[in-house]
């Protein structure tokens, strides 16, 4: 499987007539764009905004990242979910580099929805802070969740697919900056020098707890709740097989941004034919009930060892319940003889005294840990807010709060705001990108 | 800024083991190491006061020796804490530890210490102090001391604290994020540690799995004691009266509460509903009794399998919550239930 990413650099976002690349400048026709967000007849309200590294601009509630895109010969960036099926990973497809859309809450939040700061201190706690981004801002009559803590987000995140894909059009007569080549040999027909590298699979762990369809992780458009661990080639997750879901604590949430650029896959990439033979991905899930847990571990350490891994890189998109499908994925390869490194983030508590994981074994002993989800964080107003600050507080974000006795409640009357990490977006960063590390004091 | 310093009978030029039971004392000015402690805190920190007391008076008379020397630390302008360095010395250690935990807790000023790591005063006190990693003997006083009073300048002027292992203490097992400086992204961590994994060299992981801590399972009950025994139910589920009245937070929980169901056989709708964030509510807002099974309970107390329901049910919130609330809120709800002399408990998870 080959697939041609042609990537063309973003350097500024602008708003004008055309709907336009050149020379890095992005040009959007708003009304046009608008007009793609609104055919959903969901959607109530919605307007478009440009935000740029060191905007003094606050985005809250973040409900979901994606980077533009263009099929090269037709079909939708998102198989199964924004159009027909059909196999991601094969041919050529452009995407929109240095940038993201994202899509905001006009007025409401909820447990899996975060915070980014464009500018400050609080730049530092998300990856989106990096990037250029069209933002979306929009409302919905999904009355149903409007004052539920859980929310599918579905018109939103729907929305902002429909946007990437309308924005990545925009290319599909250009030449790329830059073509990257993702091509693995069939697993059995690598060369001598390759199959003599140890041999690496990624076990991915999707986030898939709610029983309820709407809200979990998509593969290809199916629920990973009702699938069990799956083979994949990677290329597949880079070329829109998997969309985010709407459920996690947003610091330990991958967005569908995030999927689609997965750093851990683009580095067992790099090192492909140097110093290791990367297998492919194999895609599990973290179901709540101990049984599934279970067989899932069961799959993936037998798929590991039939496909003949050395090692295993495992990492997982979320915490507590699922640390429970972590730490029984990694005991279960390394019993079967496979070496295995964890990459994962903590709740250590607002001290950080507390247990890092809720399950731990011995048998862990390399982990990467990319964050403390409690870490208390306080920020000052910023000038400008795009969505709805209150939400923070009065929504539920899994890192927001309306009432607390010692730190009252989680927005300030200046505008000045107190959050737990959890709520910031997509921010511990597992997938790949952390520069943050867990250490003891 | 002014500090004071813990010495033991020797190393406060008191005298060797045959004076060991020497009652505390408190010094104006320096007394052996803390002279040594005054030139390295230089200017910053003015040393007032030297404590001296026996290792076997405060060995063998602990509370007295703590209150005493709390007493007469009372009054003193102190703005730090030192004790020690106590090298390998067992009981030394064990008096830096304790004194040290006593004046965090009586002043809240920053209380530091010095052992060797072969000093079971660090096993027993590392958590709650900043124990730097000393040497076996005397004969490391200069340097023990120099890493003390280094840190503490570092601490008590607002400066950038390092993690643990940089600074040089023993863990106290608070673990936090910290930005890599130079950056290194995960990704780039775990192909470095995998690489060494997979070559048998070593590697140093960012999650050291600490020692377990389980609670050994109780011995089983019998029928026939369980049939004269009231069942006390608990939950992380998150089930309260409508209203939530406790206030108890939806994530990361620090409150339970507990609720009268004395009169009560079935949790039903519109009375009892989850403030859980973690779960689908849908199904317990319906009925509550699937996270907290009231109704099966009163039917086996009818059929006699139970002596009765504990009049009260205990409820928090388990997503996001740390361990070391659930073990404090644990311990409070055991608390209750052993003074109404309940031995028997249900804990449902969600």
């Amino acid at each position: 499987m080959k697939l041609e990413l042609g990537n063309f650099y973003v350097k500024e976002i602008c708003f004008g007539d055309k709907t336009s690349l050149k020379d890095g400048l992005l040009t959007v026709n708003k009304e046009e764009a608008l007009a793609v967000v609104k055919e959903d007849e969901h959607i109530t309200e919605a307007e478009l905004y440009i935000v740029s590294p060191g905007d003094r601009v606050r985005l809250v509630p973040v409900k979901e990242a994606i980077e533009p895109r263009y099929r090269v010969g037709g079909g939708p960036v998102f198989p199964g979910v924004t159009g027909d099926l059909m196999q991601a990973g094969n041919g050529t497809t452009y995407a929109l580099k240095d940038m993201s859309v994202l899509v905001v809450g006009r007025h409401y939040g909820g447990f899996q929805d975060g915070l980014i700061d464009m500018s400050g201190e609080g730049a530092k706690y998300t990856y989106y802070s990096q990037l250029k981004n069209l933002v979306l801002v929009a409302d919905t009559d999904e009355i149903f969740e409007q004052k539920e803590q859980q929310k599918k987000n579905r018109a939103l995140r729907w929305a902002g697919m429909r946007l990437a894909e309308y924005i990545g059009a925009a290319v599909k007569d250009l030449i790329p900056d830059e073509v990257e080549t993702f091509e693995l040999e069939p697993v059995t027909k690598r060369s001598k020098e390759i199959n003599e590298l140890p041999s690496v699979v990624l076990v991915l762990q999707p986030q898939s707890q709610m029983e309820e369809g709407g809200y979990n992780d998509l593969n290809y458009g199916w629920d990973t709740n009702r699938m069990l661990p799956t083979f994949m080639h990677p290329n597949e997750v880079l070329d829109g097989a998997m969309i985010s879901g709407s459920f996690m604590p947003c610091s330990s949430k991958w967005s569908t941004y995030d999927f689609q650029n997965l750093p851990m896959i683009r580095k067992l990439y790099k090192e492909h034919g140097k110093t290791i033979n990367f297998l492919g991905v194999i895609m599990s899930n973290l179901n709540v009930a101990l049984e599934q847990k279970e067989r899932a571990a069961l799959f993936v350490a037998q798929m590991a060892k039939s496909l003949g891994a050395d090692s295993a890189v495992v990492a997982e998109e979320g915490y507590g319940n699922p640390d429970a499908d972590f730490t029984g994925c990694i005991v279960a390869l390394e019993n079967a003889g496979i070496k295995t490194v964890g990459l994962t983030n903590e709740c250590t508590g607002r001290d950080g005294a507390s247990q890092p994981l809720v399950s731990l074994d011995e048998k862990e002993d390399a982990i990467v840990s990319c964050g403390n989800v409690s870490t208390l964080i306080r920020l000052p107003k910023m000038e400008t807010v795009l969505g709805e600050l209150e939400a923070l507080a009065r929504d539920g974000l899994s890192g927001g709060w309306s009432n607390d006795e010692i730190l009252g409640a989680s927005v300030k009357e200046d505008g000045s705001i107190i959050m737990e990490n959890n709520a910031m977006f997509c921010g511990d960063q597992v997938v790949g990108w952390s520069v943050k590390r867990m250490v003891e004091f | 800024m002014k500090g004071i310093l813990y010495l033991n009978q020797f190393f406060g030029q008191i005298g060797g083991e045959e004076l060991a039971d020497f009652k505390p004392e408190i010094r104006e000015g320096l007394v052996g190491p803390a002279m040594a402690l005054q030139q390295e805190l230089g200017d910053e920190v003015q040393i007032t006061h030297t404590i001296i007391c026996g290792d076997n008076f405060i060995g063998s008379n602990t509370e007295e020796a703590v209150e005493t020397i709390i007493s007469m630390l009372k009054g003193k302008e102190m703005d730090v804490f030192f004790a020690g360095p106590a090298f390998r010395a067992g009981r030394y250690g064990a008096a830096c530890g304790h004194i040290c935990k006593a004046v965090k807790k009586e002043f809240d000023v920053p209380v530091l210490t010095s052992m060797n790591d072969e000093n079971p005063g660090v096993e027993m006190f590392k958590k709650e102090m900043y124990i730097f990693k000393g040497g076996a003997s005397a004969a490391a006083m200069k340097k023990d001391i120099k890493a003390m009073s280094k840190f503490a300048l570092k601490l008590l002027k607002g400066e950038k604290l390092l993690p643990a292992a940089e600074e040089g203490y023993f863990g106290r097992g608070m673990r936090d994020q910290i930005w890599l400086d130079p950056p290194v992204t995960a990704a780039d961590r775990v192909i470095d540690m995998l690489l060494k994994k997979i070559n048998g060299e070593p590697f140093d992981t960012e999650l050291p799995i600490p020692k377990s801590d389980r609670v050994a399972i109780a011995p089983s009950i019998t029928p026939e004691d369980l049939s004269h025994m009231e069942v006390a139910l608990i939950t992380s589920g998150g089930i309260v009266p409508v209203g939530n009245p406790d206030r108890i937070q939806s994530a990361s929980a620090t409150k339970w509460g507990k609720y009268d169901i004395s009169q009560t056989d079935d949790l039903v709708k519109g009375e009892y509903m989850t403030i859980h964030a973690g779960f689908d509510p849908a199904a317990a807002n319906n009925d509550s009794d699937v996270i907290v099974p009231l109704d099966a309970m009163r039917r086996y107390q009818k059929e006699g399998k139970i002596g009765g329901v504990y009049k009260y049910f205990f409820s928090t919130v388990g997503t996001g919550t740390t361990q070391a609330e659930a073990a404090r809120m644990g311990k409070e709800i055991a608390r209750e239930l052993k003074k109404d002399g309940i031995r028997a408990a249900i804990l449902t998870s969600t």
